[in-house]
This record gives structure tokens, sequence and C-alpha cells, in this order.
């Protein structure tokens, strides 16, 4: 089922920092939201996460930057799978674990040792592991990859697209790397100073860009030939 | 396991054998005839020097500091802390009775420190920089600044000279025990305070807290398995320096509040330079120490085993 939000907004010490926006995922959607530094992506996706969450009707889940800021160092792995399973309303259930760890290749890993303990390739793909227990409806990654070498991100998220290809769920990938967009996502929506600017199909906003910021960001098509 | 521990008790030992040699030193260095002072207590009259010779031989200090030391140090490995050079009675009987009194003080003083503290705290965290906040930092900073004595003296003025509700002096009954428990509580709840108070911002804090929200984990859940742990760390090393000065506090309020305890114990052997006696409460408050600290080494490295591998 499509997920509708309308009336999202966010405003810091008295300054808008997200402009009322509407939003519109469709199931299986691939969904690039781009945009400088600064311009409100990573606000809208969490103001995205609250609302459902607050509304309760839809499952969502999210992936944020870096595992440092999913994981907590006194906390074994073990603890942080459990404390998942358990806040997606599900029983511990170990062959759902060995589902998830061998579709996103988490080989190896002592689930007794903290994060600290695992490489950040491992503890990253770990997060996203635990992101997709209850196989949410919409699936919000920020810069997932941003703490990876571009190989190790480029294998984390054909390994995610592998695992995703036949569920129903969305991914909203929150992202500065336009080539990681351009390749990945069927649909881009470009940011910029609160308010999103342009939506449409990723080959289309790439090949006639009709705002400045997707323009400026077209620009550095360097960007494209990276691993993505 | 065994490597660390085996080297934090090397540690231990080495700080141990530190502390006996200076506090020895001290004592042997300090202004005047130890033999006389001796001699002065134990007959409290003026004696011939033939007796204050035989004083001396008998306390051991006529072969000079090494001989004394050894003579001493010696018997104390083996877990004997000899005899009083003043009554030539055990130490060890004595200085467990004047424990049974200091002991359950300090026992006190610690529960009145974290009945006040915790709850202050969590009262102060609720809302950062209001006004209950900034009033509980206030009372933390004063009641860090008072001295325990001044403030001994300023609840003996009002409670029991003011008010007459409760006693001043002596241990007689468990009333007895709460202006002294109030005293040494006081001082930990102000430090206390202030450690669970930054500890526990700083904790919220943390930036992977939001997440975890975002995950969909409990509130409750989060408090108790992510936060509360992080708050630990650091009281735990606050807690600790706190229960083993309490015993330096505990001291100084039975002198105040004339209650037996340690603190008379030691005050009467360092007029008489009765030194076994001081030796024997030197001895036992470096042993606290020590034990204490590191108990809360291992502590430390449990609630975050990063600072072992850091170590390692």
């Amino acid at each position: 089922m499509t997920i509708t939000v309308s009336g999202l907004s966010a405003s810091h010490s008295g300054r808008t920092i997200l402009q009322e926006t509407d939003v519109t995922i469709r199931p299986r959607e691939r969904i690039g939201l781009v945009g400088a530094s600064g311009s409100g992506k990573s606000t809208l996706g969490h103001a995205l996460i609250d609302k459902l969450r607050a509304q309760g009707e839809r499952s969502v889940a999210h992936v944020p930057q870096s595992p440092d800021e999913a994981l907590d160092p006194l906390r074994s792995m073990a603890f942080h799978w459990r404390e998942a399973e358990r806040a997606s309303g599900l029983a511990p259930d170990q062959a759902r674990r060995q589902e998830l760890f061998a579709a996103l290749r988490i080989e190896g890993g002592d689930l007794r040792k903290r994060p600290w303990g695992w490489s950040r390739g491992m503890q990253q793909r770990f997060v996203i592991a635990m992101a997709l227990i209850g196989t949410p409806d919409l699936l919000v990654m920020d810069e997932p990859t941003s703490a990876l070498d571009p190989v190790v991100a480029a294998s984390t998220m054909s390994l995610l697209e592998n695992y995703l290809s036949d569920r129903q769920t969305a991914l909203l990938l929150i992202t500065h790397d336009l080539g990681l967009a351009a390749c990945r996502m069927d649909r881009l929506m470009v940011m910029q100073t609160g308010r999103i600017v342009e939506d449409a199909p990723t080959q289309k906003v790439l090949s006639a860009p009709k705002t400045d910021a997707a323009r400026s960001l077209c620009l550095h098509r360097s960007w494209l030939e990276l691993p993505c | 396991m065994i490597k660390l521990v085996a080297s934090l008790v090397l540690r231990a030992s080495v700080v141990l054998t530190g502390t006996a040699l200076a506090t020895f030193a001290l004592l042997w260095n300090a202004p005047g005839d130890p033999a006389l002072a001796i001699a002065l207590a134990r007959y409290n009259a003026v004696v011939p020097v033939e007796v204050i010779d035989q004083v001396r031989a008998e306390a051991g200090l006529d072969g000079g500091f090494w001989s004394a030391f050894s003579g001493w140090i010696t018997p104390l490995i083996l877990g004997d802390l000899g005899q009083s050079s003043v009554t030539g009675r055990d130490v060890w009987p004595e200085l467990v009775t004047a424990m049974s009194y200091t002991f359950p003080l300090a026992l006190a003083g610690l529960l009145v420190g974290i009945a006040i503290s915790v709850p202050l705290a969590l009262l102060a965290t609720q809302r950062p920089g209001g006004w209950l906040d900034r009033c509980a930092v206030a009372l933390a900073s004063i009641g860090a600044a008072i001295p325990a004595y001044w403030l001994g003296l300023l609840l003996i003025l009002l409670f029991a000279v003011q008010l007459g509700w409760l006693p001043a002096m002596g241990a007689r009954t468990p009333a007895h025990m709460l202006l002294p428990a109030l005293t040494l509580g006081l001082g930990v709840a102000a430090s206390l305070t202030r450690i669970l108070r930054s500890g526990i911002l700083e904790a919220r804090g943390q930036h992977f807290l939001p997440a975890f929200r975002r995950r969909g984990v409990a509130a409750s859940d989060i408090s108790r398995h992510h936060v509360a742990p992080h708050v630990a760390v650091p009281v735990v090393t606050v807690f600790g320096l706190e229960l083993a000065f309490l015993l330096e506090g505990a001291v100084m309020v039975e002198v105040i509040f004339s209650r037996p305890g340690l603190g008379s114990f030691l005050v009467s052997a360092i007029e008489a330079r009765d030194f076994p006696k001081v030796q024997a409460v030197v001895i036992l408050s470096a042993v606290l120490f020590v034990t204490i600290n590191l108990l809360i080494d291992l502590l430390y490295r449990a609630l975050d085993p990063r600072i072992g591998e850091r170590d390692a």
C-alpha cells in the first residue's frame, strides 16, 4: 500500500529547517533524496520516520549514517539484535537472523562481542540487518555508506537490493552522492533550503534537470565513475 | 584476567609498602623523644632516664630506624599488628572495637549521601538549566565547599543546642548517630549529585540514542539499558573515591561529636606516640584505599571493556 504523509515540517531555535512537505512513496519504490549539505535531507527523513511511527499505521525502519550512531558500544551485538526483535514486536527467531545474516554476508562475527569488536563494514551491514528484521514497509537510509570505502559501500548496497528484490519494502536513500543515487534509485527528490524542489524519475532529473539545485548536483558527473 | 589481577595486586603491594615506610619515617622523625612520650603516657608522671631507656628498648626503638621498622613490618606481614607501646595490649582487638563504631557511621553517611543525591540528580536532569537544576547545582557546590567540621558544629548548634531534638555527643543510642551521619552524608551528597547530574546529562546526549528511539525501543528500555550503564562508568569512579574518603571524614566527624571510634583511637595514639596503634590505623586506611581502588579498577573494566582493551 502506498505511503502518503503530508504536512511534514521542522524548525530549530525558531528557524524553519523543513518547509511543509508532502511525501508519497509506493511499495518497492527506490527513491534517492539528494541535495547539498544542509538542504534538509536528514531532517525530512527523521520527520517522515517520526510521523509514520506516531501514526503507527506503517512499519518504518531507519539506518543512520554511521554504525556509531546506531550501536551502543557497551552492549553486545546479540543484545542489540534481541532488542531490535522486541522493538519490532517479534519473538526471537534464529532462522530469520541466519537468513538476514546470509543475505547481507555477515559472516564470522561473534555476537557476544561489542560493536568495536567488529569491522566497520560488518557493523553497518548488521545495522541494516536489524532494520530489516520486521520487513518494514519503508526503509529510510541516511547516508548509509558514507562511513565505508567505495567498494564495501557498493557491495553493501548490492546485497541490500538483492534482499529487497522480492519484498514490498520501499527504500528512501538520503545521500549527497548523486552517483550512488543515479545508479540504484528509480526516482530522485532534490532538496534545497528545506523544501523538495524537484521530484521526478532518475533519468529525467539527470538528463533534464529543471532547478538550480538539480543542475548543480548534475555538474559533478565524476561521481558516476566511482563504484556504486 | 589472572594477569590483570596479578598486576593490580603488585601495584597495590608497592603502594602499601610505600605507605608503611613513609608513615614510619614521619613518626620516627617527628620532634621529641618517642620513648619519653610513651613513658609519660604509660606512667602519667615524670620518670627517670633509666625507665625511659627501658621503654625505648621494649618498644624496639634503640636499634635505629631500620631495625625498628623491620621489627614492626615483619610481624605485620603475617597479620600481627603488634602491641600498644603504652598499654602493652594487642592492637588488633582495640582496632576492631574502634572500627565497630566507625564503619557503621561511614555506612550511614554513605546512605544519607545516596538518599539525597540520587533523587536530587534525577529531578535536576528532568529539565536541564531549569530552576530545579540550578538549585541542585548550587546546593551541591555549597555542600562541597563547606568543611565537615564547620557543618558538624552548625548542626550541633541547631539541632542539639537550639532545638534540643538530637543528642550531640557520644554514641549511646541510634539517635546519637543521626547528626554525625548527616554531617558526613551531606558532603558525600554534594559530590555524588554533581557527578550523577553530569553523568546522566552526558549519557542522555549519546549520539546513538536517537537511532534507538527511531528503531522503536521503549523509552524505559533506553534509560535502563543504554543510559544507566553509561552513567555508571563515571559514577563508579567517584563513588569508589567517596567510599575511601568516607573513612577519613568519619574520623574527623567522630572527633567533632566526641564519638568513640577510629578518630579517638588515632588521636590518643598520636598524642602518646604509640607507634603500633598509629601505624595500624594508617595501614588499615591504606589497605581500604587500595582494595577499593582495585575493586573499582575491575568493576570499571567490567562496565566498559574498552578500557581493558586499550590497556592491552
